[in-house]
């Protein structure tokens, strides 16, 4: 029996976890009885697990994203419920930790990261006029690195215990010596495997980018959105082999006894602060790069007009991409390094305000004089302007080290960081998808309820975080699980509580619409719904297996606007055969052998370990020797494809 | 030296190879961050995380590093070597210099593991130190690398002996030999930073 | 035979070795801190310079532009974080 004790989760006397890790037993029953009775399985297994399509595999990453924001979103309804009264024992201090380390890596690697790469995966080819990513088999494995990540990360609430150090997961909290439990083992594990997956699709965008562009789309006629993707890939090859080794480290402290971490023999733990950051601070710039790509391109459509300054936006990213690198230290100017490390980092850290606010006067001079339409992605957008502007001036006040003596550690700074990546990100995400899903699947969402959703969402953002800028600043710590009646947080605590409730609405509202529209919206969209202006829309809704029956030729940054408006010439040529890449489960199979060997490795269970390696390798050696040439998808196919849609462009 | 565009060697004759040299190329730059990460870690932990355990100075000896160094300079030079004899069509001196190549690397890797079993016969141990923790993760990530490059370079020279030399398997051991470059240059600074720097 | 031992390669493996030896003597002579540190960065960045151009041929293909972009960028970021992390691990309790 010693040898299964360590797979039970601490004691929680908490009925409530039972009663999910029960739900959750019974839903992946549900489901799998559910594919084998609609008898899904071939379909699932050809169509879907063993796709190479990139916009299959956006498609996917999005879908996992969504699931992972609910499992995160419950977990921040549970801490804002648990704080929305004084005294409160809903949940208990264990329960509380866990449940604020968990919401913030799933939040910030297994949603924000997938929703931004799945996006990245089903827009950039199509805005650069390809036909698939360069590495097609590679983006799959990505996917499945990541899924497997997200699974054992996810594993770990009913097998051995979720992590309970936080998401920035500090040591000497995270060593064994004060977190016992297997916890931080996942942490190590899920994330190293889904960042390898990261790092492949840094590589694999930019590779794309870089060579796959149609002809005649020179750097400079990128849209902006592959611009923000190039640039968000450079500063994920850059940065996520830092957080590889860091995670190493760690591994080696908690289950090889070394003293990377710890405080004694010369270990430093906040050598694991350093290390964690010189990956996160970059990490905040590849998750809102993308946001403000797909910003771009919304507020150029629904302005009606060519986005303003190209040239400074793309200048600008670069600049940020550089300087997000060198700003890492503001996130512990506390550890006592004395005034002039902490002015460096804190200039440079203001620095970074400059290009960000080049952005939003863009944005603004964009809309300025532009003919606006209100749909739902660009209310997403207007709102977005004023509530980051509000986040990245706490940023710029957050910046200033000897102010943050103050503010560290205080809800103040999670008031900021939310206010930037909930509208950075999350608007940008939620706008993204509404504003693609008619590429992706036909048929568009319903306007009303989408902008019920907008207004649940919004209202509820300003609800939940700006009472924290409050409360933070009369010296509310965070990750407490409670206070006292005295401190008199309690009044302004309920009403975060009831803005997460009002958020969580907004959610499921998406939710709701996603079905409703499914079930009552027309199909016959169009190629063009929302009358927009880069290549992606140059072909049809939904978008082929091909993408393009005829590769474009592009002659300006906006091809589409160009080709409708100003008789440019985008299709030049005939249908030809087109080479595609074949479908394989071999990205599958390697990423599961990769969850096992994370599993076992959590536990230390050294002969699971040697068996799922052995898959690894095996996996590896199969790949070198396979001849894999693709296959050609025949003219006559293609012409009766595009027939259906109406004639090839 | 610029390649004649009109008649590109075979690592280079597909679409698909160049893509699969330039992702190379990026997956090196992403390496750089990867040793250098390391790197940081070991110019943090040399000055203050020695602890009660030994010093860099206390525990490096020259001879096996000169050999290291030797060994690996020179595979280095018999890979550049190899790729020069495929772009001539000479497949049989290709293939010999991969041996030599490989055969160069597994002296490396002996000789790095005596130096570890060197180490822990004086005390010098994974678990003594953040010191000698950082340092032989840095040194046995950099080992790792080279092991892995030994059974990557054997499965290439069995597809080459099977196939002979095609766009797909011209192209893997040209990319095969910027990964064994790039090791190489990661052993020099190691060479540089760790071993001489700590005994200068 | 010549033929496989091309004249660029072979003065780069000799020029390579040469450099190893130059660095060496931060060893074997007595001198400050400061210079052998200097001897030691000059003689491996230009080690790794004559591999990467000589051995890795990263200037031969249409692709070089992006190839020595990664690279000079990967360099920078690393020497940032090297130097940004002493700086607050150690520089700056002592300054």
């Amino acid at each position: 029996m010693d040898f299964l004790d360590r797979f039970s989760i601490p004691p929680h006397d908490d009925p409530m976890l039972y009663a999910s890790i029960v739900a959750i037993g019974l839903v992946s029953i549900a489901i799998v009885f559910g594919v084998t009775y609609f008898k899904k399985w071939g379909y699932l297994w050809n169509n879907w697990l063993t796709t190479v399509d990139h916009k299959r595999i956006g498609i996917m990453y999005i879908i996992s994203a969504l699931l992972m924001l609910f499992r995160g979103g419950a977990d921040a309804v549970m801490m804002r419920l648990q704080t929305a009264v004084p005294d409160n024992s809903f949940l208990d201090a264990q329960h509380y930790n866990e449940v604020f380390t968990t919401h913030g890596v799933v939040m910030i690697f297994f949603m924000a990261m997938a929703f931004i790469i799945g996006m990245m995966n089903f827009v950039v080819p199509l805005q650069i006029g390809a036909r698939d990513v360069a590495f097609p088999r590679l983006n799959a494995l990505s996917f499945w690195l990541y899924f497997a990540g997200a699974m054992l990360f996810n594993v770990s609430f009913v097998v051995g215990g979720s992590p309970d150090a936080g998401w920035t997961n500090y040591y000497p909290l995270a060593g064994t010596e004060f977190s016992e439990h297997v916890g931080v083992n996942y942490y190590n594990w899920a994330l190293q495997i889904s960042g390898i997956g990261t790092l492949m699709t840094g590589i694999n965008f930019i590779a794309t980018i870089m060579k796959m562009r149609a002809p005649g789309m020179k750097l400079m006629k990128m849209p902006m959105f592959t611009w923000s993707a190039l640039i968000t890939n450079l500063i994920i090859v850059f940065a996520f082999p830092v957080l590889t080794i860091a995670l190493l480290m760690g591994t080696l402290d908690r289950q090889f006894f070394t003293n990377f971490f710890t405080t004694g023999d010369g270990g430093m733990d906040m050598m694991w602060a350093n290390l964690f950051w010189v990956w996160g601070h970059p990490e905040v710039y590849i998750l809102v790069l993308p946001a403000f790509g797909i910003y771009s391109q919304i507020i150029a459509t629904f302005s009606q007009r060519n986005l303003y300054g190209y040239k400074s936006m793309v200048a600008s990213m670069v600049i940020i991409s550089l300087l997000s690198f060198m700003v890492w230290v503001h996130h512990f100017f506390t550890m006592g390094q004395g005034a002039v490390a902490n002015s460096i980092f804190s200039i440079t850290t203001m620095a970074i305000a400059v290009p960000t606010g080049i952005k939003i006067f863009n944005w603004l001079l964009t809309m300025w004089r532009g003919k606006i339409r209100f749909t739902t992605p660009m209310m997403y957008s207007v709102a977005f302007i004023p509530l980051f502007t509000i986040g990245g001036v706490t940023g710029v006040m957050l910046a200033m080290a000897s102010a943050d003596y103050q503010y560290h550690n205080t809800m103040f700074l999670v008031a900021h960081f939310h206010n930037v990546i909930i509208p950075g990100v999350v608007f940008a995400m939620i706008a993204g998808l509404i504003y693609y899903w008619p590429k992706m699947f036909g048929f568009m969402l319903n306007e009303r309820i989408g902008k019920w959703a907008f207004w649940n969402i919004v209202i509820g953002f300003c609800l939940s975080f700006f009472p924290m800028y409050i409360t933070g600043l009369n010296g509310q710590a965070r990750r407490m699980y409670t206070y006292s009646e005295a401190s008199g947080f309690g009044p302004l605590s309920m009403v975060s509580f009831f803005g997460a409730l009002l958020l969580a609405v907004g959610f499921v509202i998406i939710v709701y619409n996603v079905y409703y529209s499914f079930r009552y919206a027309p199909r016959n969209v169009g190629d063009d719904p929302w009358n927009a202006r880069s290549l992606e829309w140059a072909t049809h809704n939904p978008v082929p297996e091909y993408n393009f029956a005829i590769t474009p030729n592009v002659d300006s940054e906006e091809a589409f606007w160009d080709y409708k408006k100003n008789g440019h010439d985008l299709f030049k040529g005939e249908i030809k055969d087109i080479h595609m890449p074949n479908n394989s489960g071999w990205s599958i199979i390697l990423a599961g052998f990769f969850f096992v060997f994370g599993f076992f490795f959590v536990f230390h269970v050294w002969v699971g370990v040697i068996i799922a390696f052995l898959g690894i390798i095996g996996c590896l050696i199969y790949r070198s020797f396979e001849k894999d040439d693709g296959h050609h998808i025949h003219k006559e196919e293609i012409e009766e494809t595009e027939n259906k849609f109406g004639g090839a462009k | 030296m610029k390649l004649d565009s009109q008649n590109l060697p075979l690592e280079y004759s597909t679409e698909t190879n160049k893509m699969n040299i330039l992702g190379f190329w990026i997956f090196l730059s992403a390496e750089i961050m990867l040793f250098a990460t390391l790197f940081t870690s070991y110019f943090v932990y040399v000055d203050r995380g020695v602890g009660s355990g030994p010093a860099g100075a206390e525990i490096f000896e020259l001879p096996p590093v000169l050999i290291e160094t030797f060994l690996l300079l020179t595979s280095s030079f018999t890979i550049g070597l190899a790729v020069h004899a495929m772009r001539i069509g000479r497949v049989k001196a290709m293939i010999g210099f991969m041996v030599v190549t490989l055969l160069l690397g597994a002296g490396f890797l002996s000789v790095e593991i005596y130096e570890f079993i060197h180490f822990y016969h004086i005390g010098a141990t994974l678990q003594t130190s953040g010191f000698t923790a950082t340092l032989l993760t840095t040194l046995g990530t950099h080992g790792a690398h080279v092991t892995f490059g030994l059974f990557w370079g054997i499965m290439i020279i069995v597809q080459v002996l099977r196939g002979g030399l095609n766009a797909r398997t011209a192209n893997k051991s040209f990319i095969f030999s910027l990964y064994w470059h790039f090791l190489d240059v990661m052993w020099i600074f190691i060479f540089s930073f760790i071993y001489l720097k700590g005994m200068m | 035979m010549k033929e496989l031992f091309p004249l660029k390669q072979v003065n780069g493996y000799i020029f390579s070795l040469l450099l190893t030896v130059v660095a060496l003597s931060v060893y074997f002579f007595d001198m400050s801190f400061a210079m052998g540190l200097t001897i030691l960065i000059v003689t491996a960045f230009i080690q790794a310079g004559v591999q990467l151009v000589v051995f890795m041929h990263a200037g031969e293909s249409e692709d070089k532009g992006g190839i020595y972009l990664h690279t000079i960028y990967g360099v920078a970021v690393a020497i940032l974080t090297i130097l940004g992390s002493l700086l607050a691990m150690i520089w700056g309790y002592m300054i």
